[in-house]
């Protein structure tokens, strides 16, 4: 059985586990490479709170300054407060953020980043891994070397737009009392400060920047005890979790009930497209609610392959196009693990958007959260896997095609996507990082949706036999 | 010229070509696993690389499990102080010295704020071609701290050293030529703590070097032109991080690379501080000279800072140093310290009352030497130097040693053939009482390596 490999490189970046596989010596190559990549200018550093981020640091830091670049380390910050510095200045012909976001605290990862704040797109990446594994760096003499500034202005820059982009006197006017978990990462250097700024009364949960998390940081329901007991206990309005790079968001109801992560992208979209209709981009295993806002307020929904890239660079498309038909150029969405993204403030994932949003529905609709939640149609999610060695993903995928044949709709842009006159889906794609078929599947109800995944489940084993 | 050098005296190389992130990242986590982690203190000189430099070793040193406190830059004497007033399992000062702006190097230094003795270094090495580094759990990895005062600190233990009122009686006034190194920062205020009046030049620690940062004869015109401009008493010149100092008298003549350590020697005997004196083998007679005078007995050690500081601390010498201008004072610390040089002979000169020149006349016995280099491929040094050594000794020669190179050594005269640590080259140095004799000897033993070769 092939167990997790604790070195993962890829196009959205290199991962892996400090004291084993990510070690100075792999920084510093990949930060060389990154700087003979970007043939030297100006790079952004930002991390989360991990204890090993001051070793990557100094790592990069080595590297890019010996590959002629000049380095500006932003310090403990949320990504996109990283990719929003980048986005919103001319300074930078990049930036690497210095985190393994959702991922234990064992690991840690690097994020490659252009000069317009974006992730490296696919096929960027692909070049720098090529110049990573040419080995053939790089090195400036010792006149042009470049500098080490440090910028702690990104925050500000963050919040400021954060509150620009928000009915904030309508949100203070409710005075929330909201719980925000920000899991001991980055998030603590911005959330608190924002709600404080929105007029909450915040109680912070693992508000310290400490990068020991006290949950693990991937924002999922199983994780959120403690967040979803203090909601109902302080009598609080609802619960934000965010995880360790605050990309991340999860919503708890004033009950204390884990709505999933799957509502967040749809809850702000709601909140987006009542000031008027635009497209709506997520990824084909995200959950069919957006489909759902996009019906009630006139809005095309757009899928895109899985990664936060990929439906950023769908959205960009599709913006461009709602431009083109006579609107103004705009687009909204997000994934469903509860990335909002907002091309308002930038095209990244970024949970504080997602706050100022659900924030704002809230105190439009004069609603609790949960009756907010139980006006969406019911819908359930299962999420299986299968095992399966890569070499064998084609024979499966075959089989399905096969099975499936004369059944709902096919979509085989990234595996193969079927949706069904009843508004059902099963999305079954090869994961990018681990040896694993996934299963997803929507239905109305938890036993449907199940059936769904695992007649699909069924279906692979007897590919694989 | 081989461009990197990875030997007992720490591991330099020539920026964008041999000294490169991954061989950086790799000797700090080495000198991590050498140390067994704990608290490991840094510095740095002026070099443009230094910061680029000094990140990499850090990150290995961090990956180690090592708590890295960075002093920034500060001279390496200031550095050795801080070790050795702190529970520091060691340190690493990032400068090549008295090298040009294109090399950079790491010196490894002890608990004790000494640098790794041959064995050490040898044990350093080891551990990183093996390659077997001690790789740190992600929760043991420390955060990175710093600690800007170190080079203040320093600066008072420095002034401690010497009469403070006796010098600030006399009003000196002072030129100096930092050589917008380490000791830009602090030089200048450690002369106005002692009330001279300083002319400072090349104080900007963000530019380039003005010229090589090695202070000796060649290189201190500037300085030079400065002391007459301003009726200087004295002028002093520091290095890249300030572990040798030059010095120029008040005429605007240069003392001579030799004259820094007959200065001192002279001032701290004179002072009765107890023990002996220790010199490598290749500086001046004079020192022996001075401390005859005090009737201190002289050790010699082999080349390099290492083995200088080794033998002061083993013979509880009173003062130790090189003809090069580096001067360690064991009083304050086993450190090769330009600054403290400086204080004592600006102490000596208020003592003496009498000027800089006069006091060189009085205290340096007039010796004339010369230094030469023969190019020689590193694999032929050691069979060349095997044949001088098999030859008839010359009359003159009353006393051989063998541990570095060929000594020969007679009365005031002596004659020093030895294979650079640092270059494919041959050294021959000679030293007698007049020019004529000095070169007379030194043309002798030229012919002789030429032949052998």
């Amino acid at each position: 059985m092939p167990g997790i490999r604790t070195l993962k490189t890829g196009i959205s970046g290199v991962r892996g586990v400090v004291g084993e596989s990510f070690t100075p010596q792999l920084v510093s190559a990949l930060g060389q490479a990154f700087g003979t990549y970007l043939t030297g200018g100006r790079v952004a550093l930002g991390r989360d709170t991990r204890p090993s981020g001051e070793m990557v640091r100094e790592a990069l830091t080595g590297a890019l300054l010996a590959s002629g670049c000049r380095v500006v380390d932003l310090g403990v910050v949320p990504v996109p407060t990283l990719q929003i510095a980048i986005s919103r200045s001319d300074n930078y012909d990049g930036g690497i953020a210095i985190t393994a976001s959702h991922n234990p605290q064992e690991w840690n990862a690097l994020k490659f980043i252009r000069a317009d704040g974006v992730f490296l797109y696919p096929y960027q990446a692909e070049e720098l891994l090529n110049v990573f594994h040419q080995g053939d760096f790089t090195l400036v003499p010792n006149e042009e070397i470049g500098d080490l500034h440090y910028d702690d202005t990104a925050l500000d820059l963050h919040l400021g737009l954060l509150l620009e982009n928000i009915d904030v006197e309508l949100i203070r006017r409710r005075r929330f009392r909201v719980v925000v978990d920000c899991c001991n990462g980055a998030g603590t250097k911005l959330a608190p400060r924002l709600l404080e700024e929105l007029g909450c009364e915040v109680t912070v949960l693992n508000g310290e920047p400490t990068g020991h998390f006290a949950r693990p940081p991937e924002p999922l329901p199983a994780n959120l005890g403690a967040l979803a007991a203090a909601v109902p206990e302080l009598g609080a309005d609802l619960g934000f979790a965010q995880d360790a790079d605050a990309d991340r968001l999860a919503v708890i109801d004033e009950r204390g009930l884990p709505i999933s992560e799957e509502f967040t992208v749809p809850l702000s979209a709601e909140v987006v497209a009542a000031r008027g209709p635009l497209p709506l981009v997520t990824n084909l295993s995200a959950s069919r609610l957006l489909e759902e806002v996009g019906r009630r307020w006139g809005c095309p929904v757009f899928r895109a392959k899985v990664g936060e890239i990929n439906v950023v660079e769908m959205m960009q498309a599709e913006a461009r196009a709602w431009g083109q038909a006579g609107h103004e150029p705009a687009a909204f969405g997000g994934e469903g693990n509860g990335g909002v993204i907002d091309p308002r403030l930038h095209y990244c994932r970024d949970s504080h958007r997602g706050m100022c949003l659900i924030l704002e529905g809230l105190a439009r609709r004069e609603q609790k959260l949960s009756e907010w939640v139980a006006g969406f149609p019911p819908a359930a999610m299962v999420k299986l896997r299968v095992e399966c060695p890569a070499a064998r993903v084609q024979r499966v995928q075959l089989a399905l095609r096969e099975a499936y044949a004369g059944e709902g709709s096919l979509d085989e842009t990234e595996g193969l996507r079927i949706s069904w006159p009843d508004g059902s889906w099963l999305h079954v794609r090869p994961s990018n990082t681990e040896a694993i078929i996934r299963i997803m599947a929507e239905a109305d109800t938890e036993p449907e949706a199940r059936a769904r995944g695992e007649h699909a489940q069924h279906l692979i084993e007897a590919a694989l036999r | 010229m081989r461009v990197l050098k990875i030997s007992v005296a720490g591991v330099r190389g020539i920026i964008g070509q041999t000294l490169t992130p991954e061989l950086l990242v790799d000797f700090g986590q080495a000198f991590g696993t050498y140390l067994g982690g704990g608290r490991v203190l840094l510095s740095c000189d002026t070099r443009r690389s230094g910061p680029m430099v000094s990140a990499s070793v850090r990150a290995g040193l961090m990956a180690a499990g090592c708590e890295v406190v960075d002093l920034g830059i500060c001279p390496t004497a200031a550095l050795q102080l801080a070790i050795k007033d702190s529970p520091a399992t060691g340190g690493i000062a990032v400068t090549a010295g008295h090298n040009d702006a294109s090399w950079n190097a790491l010196k490894f230094i002890r608990d004790d704020g000494i640098f790794l003795n041959p064995r050490q270094s040898e044990e350093l090495l080891d551990i990183y071609h093996l390659g077997r580094f001690s790789d740190a759990h992600w929760d043991e990895l420390r955060p990175l701290q710093t600690d800007p005062q170190a080079g203040e600190r320093h600066l008072e233990a420095v002034l401690a050293q010497v009469d403070r009122a006796a010098i600030r009686a006399r009003d000196f006034t002072v030129a100096v030529d930092c050589a917008n190194g380490a000791c830009s920062l602090y030089t200048p205020r450690l002369l106005e703590a002692l009330g001279c009046r300083v002319v400072a030049i090349n104080t900007e620690t963000h530019l380039p070097f003005p010229h090589p940062p090695q202070p000796s004869p060649e290189n201190l015109s500037q300085l030079q032109a400065l002391v007459r401009a301003t009726d200087a008493a004295v002028g002093f010149a520091h290095d890249a991080d300030g572990d040798r100092l030059g010095v120029v008298s008040e005429t605007g003549a240069p003392a001579g690379e030799e004259a820094t350590m007959c200065l001192c020697t002279e001032m701290i005997l004179r002072r009765g501080d107890p023990g002996s004196v220790v010199t490598n083998y290749s500086t001046s007679l004079a020192v022996e000279e001075v401390a005859r005078r005090y009737g201190r007995v002289v050790h010699r050690t082999g080349i390099g800072q290492a083995f200088i500081t080794e033998a002061a601390l083993n013979y509880q010498a009173a003062i130790a140093g090189e003809g090069s201008g580096g001067v360690v004072f064991p009083r304050l610390n086993y450190a090769h310290d330009g600054q403290a040089a400086m204080v004592h002979v600006l102490n000596l000169m208020a003592q003496s009352g009498a000027s800089l020149s006069e006091l060189i006349a009085e205290v340096v016995p007039r010796l004339v030497m010369a230094k030469r280099e023969l190019p020689c491929p590193s694999e032929q040094a050691y069979s060349v130097l095997q044949r001088l050594r098999q030859e008839p000794e010359p009359a003159w020669v009353t006393d051989r040693l063998q541990e570095d190179g060929l000594l020969l050594r007679g009365d005031r005269r002596w004659v020093h053939v030895r294979v650079s640590q640092t270059e494919p080259i041959i050294r021959v140095i000679v030293e007698t009482p007049t020019a004529e004799e000095t070169d007379q000897l030194l043309q002798q033993y030229l012919t002789k390596v030429r032949r052998a070769m």
